[in-house]
């Protein structure tokens, strides 16, 4: 069995061979890897990978061709996912990112590869639909919002599992983490909802999305 | 006889000052005699001279033109051949600048006493002809021109006066007596046989018998001595119109100037971040990146994870090799960041210009020596450009001169510095607009310094940048 097909977008030639190699140790089978925005829509056109590592800043401008490569890869290509990787976390990219859909969507710092499992189950996660955000980008789009919170009136502790909510995590991971119990956290995702004016959901897109939701109307 | 010149008076005043310090009247008095005879006074007797007629018709063209110009300009109805002539007065004004300026620099050697004689700033033209009309007619150089020329109407007067009255009468006086024996000779005595040109507001002088014709001389010698007082005045106040009107800048001038210079200053921090952070995200920060990649693989080989591994030896060679990888990928990005800190702030010009000098003269491709003589630290900004200057110049100088040495000289006095890079390259090289010599000069022009290239071909080039001591 093989896994995931992968492309990979990445301008840093170290970079890009050295995720290459880390990626196929893993099981991933990766089909190509490119260094710019039109060569990516180019060899996602040849490959129809399961879903492309991408770059936001690549040549010829050096500012976000690879976002907006990501953006048409997840608008003409539904069965690929997209995980934007970068050296920064940019929550206007995020949102950009995002706003078409939070399915078959991640959002990580680069720093990430350093912790190879983690790494590869959040791309795993991806490319089968899922939801990768960094905690980074969440901390960052919750935290840059402050009049959200007040408004909806979420606690801290809600906060924090919202949070964790964005990144993609299941409740019983979030109880891992905050070493709490499962039912707690359902109690605080249910709350959250409530809060929110949103009906609950068992699906981890769904919450991602309730949190869009959130982050939007604030 | 029933005048009385100043200059005798001020003759009168020197022997008084004889009687008590001898030695300084005898200079004074050394300098009154000589005077006459003075390279000096020649040369600015000749230059008032030659300003007469030059002054005489820039008044009238300027005064034709402006005149015309406004009053069609006011009638509306010739408003557009109005702008043209006011255009033509500017341009008349700066082209008669440039021909007063180049006399005054020609004839009276170091004219302003008080330093060089900058010109003004060069006419900087529009984009198409409006904005060419525009500009000229905005010309603030052009006018002041225009208005010199106007207001040395006066100076070319006084000129007249005083080179006609001191110097031509002076010598007709002291040979007054020659001319009086030819028109006795010629007329016959009881006439008055040469006239007496007395300029003087009153007062004649008659002339009756030899006795009255041998005392003129005298006059003239008085006339003779005090000739070259007489037009040093009125160069003094032809100078002071110049330092006025012709050179330095007016505060508008130098406002557009250091508004220039300001936006530079803020692009090129723009730039120098905008790069720094390029440098970083791309050098460094990738390789770093890669490097916790390799020892992230490297860990899950030694703990025997990752989806196929068993810890075994293959997984421990296979660590050994990422942790290599990972290892050479730290040293590169340790120097990466040693060279971009470099880059931000040479650490050795923290001990001094001339010390981080050296060690970028030790480091040039090309052989370079240092000549250094800076006594006093120039402020941190100051020695910063002075670095990087040298810096680009000696990298210029590997690339383009194809020099086999190279020298790098600094000095410094109480107020200035000067950083010179020589080579003996091909030479050639220029200030191009857009080149990166120009790019330089910009960035010294931004704490009001200069840079002046002199690159003959066949060479040597040497590049010269004079900067402020403090920024």
């Amino acid at each position: 069995m093989t896994g995931p097909r992968v492309v990979i977008a990445e301008d840093t030639a170290i970079l890009r061979e050295g995720l290459a190699q880390l990626l196929a140790d893993r099981g991933f089978e990766v089909r190509a890897t490119v260094g710019d925005g039109d060569a990516l829509l180019a060899a996602v056109a040849e490959h129809r990978p399961d879903v492309t590592v991408v770059d936001v800043r690549m040549p010829p401008t050096f500012t976000d061709e690879g976002l907006r490569a990501a953006i048409t890869v997840r608008r003409e290509y539904p069965g690929t996912a997209v995980l934007m990787f970068s050296q920064y976390v940019e929550t206007r990219y995020a949102a950009r990112l995002l706003a078409g859909g939070a399915a078959g969507v991640g959002y990580l710092l680069k720093d990430r590869v350093a912790d190879v499992a983690e790494f590869s189950s959040a791309l795993a996660r991806v490319a089968a639909g899922g939801t990768a955000l960094d905690p980074e980008v969440i901390s960052q789009m919750v935290g840059t919002s402050p009049r959200a919170a007040s408004v909806s009136g979420l606690t801290r502790r809600e906060r924090e599992v919202l949070s964790m909510m964005a990144e993609g995590r299941s409740n019983a991971a979030i109880a891992a983490t905050l070493v709490v119990s499962p039912g707690a956290v359902e109690k605080h995702v249910a709350s959250i909802f409530a809060k929110l004016g949103l009906p609950p959901s068992e699906s981890d897109n769904r919450r991602v999305l309730a949190v869009l939701h959130y982050l939007r109307s604030s | 006889m029933n005048c009385m010149h100043p200059a005798q008076r001020t003759a009168a005043a020197a022997r008084g000052t004889a009687a008590r310090t001898p030695a300084g009247a005898r200079a004074v008095a050394r300098a009154v005699l000589r005077a006459p005879l003075d390279r000096r006074s020649w040369a600015e007797a000749a230059y008032l001279t030659a300003g007469v007629p030059l002054t005489m018709a820039g008044f009238c063209t300027v005064l034709i033109l402006g005149l015309t110009g406004a009053a069609l300009c006011a009638s509306l109805a010739g408003v557009v051949a109005g702008l043209a002539l006011l255009t033509a007065t500017t341009v008349a004004g700066r082209g008669l600048a440039t021909v007063h300026r180049g006399l005054a620099a020609g004839l009276l050697g170091r004219p302003l006493p008080d330093g060089p004689l900058p010109a003004p700033a060069p006419y900087a033209p529009g984009r198409g002809l409006l904005g060419r009309v525009d500009a000229r007619l905005r010309d603030g150089p052009g006018w002041r021109g225009a208005c010199y020329v106007l207001l040395r109407l006066p100076v070319a007067l006084a000129s007249l006066y005083a080179v006609a009255f001191f110097w031509v009468t002076g010598f007709y006086y002291l040979t007054y007596p020659a001319w009086w024996g030819i028109a006795q000779a010629v007329t016959g005595p009881r006439q008055v046989p040469a006239p007496i040109s007395n300029p003087l507001p009153a007062g004649g002088v008659r002339i009756a018998s030899w006795s009255d014709a041998l005392a003129i001389p005298v006059l003239g010698l008085v006339l003779l001595l005090a000739a070259p007082w007489a037009v040093r005045l009125v160069v003094l106040a032809d100078r002071w119109l110049i330092r006025r009107l012709l050179t330095g800048r007016p505060l508008s001038e130098r406002v557009r100037e250091l508004r220039a210079s300001r936006a530079q200053a803020v692009d090129d921090t723009a730039a120098l971040l905008r790069r720094v952070e390029r440098d970083l995200h791309d050098g460094a920060q990738a390789r770093l990146v890669a490097v916790a990649m390799q020892l992230g693989l490297a860990r899950e080989k030694l703990a025997g994870g990752g989806p196929d591994g068993d810890g075994g030896a293959a997984d421990v060679t296979r660590a050994r090799e990422l942790v290599d990888a990972a290892h050479r990928g730290a040293k590169e990005a340790l120097t990466e960041l040693r060279d971009l800190a470099r880059g931000i702030h040479p650490p050795a010009l923290d001990h001094g210009l001339a010390e981080a000098l050296a060690t970028l003269a030790a480091r040039s491709a090309v052989p370079a020596t240092l000549t250094a003589d800076v006594p006093v630290r120039p402020t941190p900004a100051i020695e910063t450009i002075a670095y990087f200057c040298a810096a680009e110049l000696l990298t210029n100088v590997a690339k383009h001169s194809g020099a086999g040495r190279a020298a790098v000289g600094v000095v410094a006095d109480g107020t200035a510095l000067r950083l010179s890079v020589t080579d003996d390259g091909a030479g050639g090289a220029v200030l191009r607009p857009g080149g990166g010599l120009a790019g330089l000069a910009q960035r010294v022009a931004v704490v009001d310094g200069t840079l002046a290239v002199s690159s003959p071909g066949g060479g040597p080039t040497v590049v010269t940048v004079d900067l402020p001591l403090h920024a």
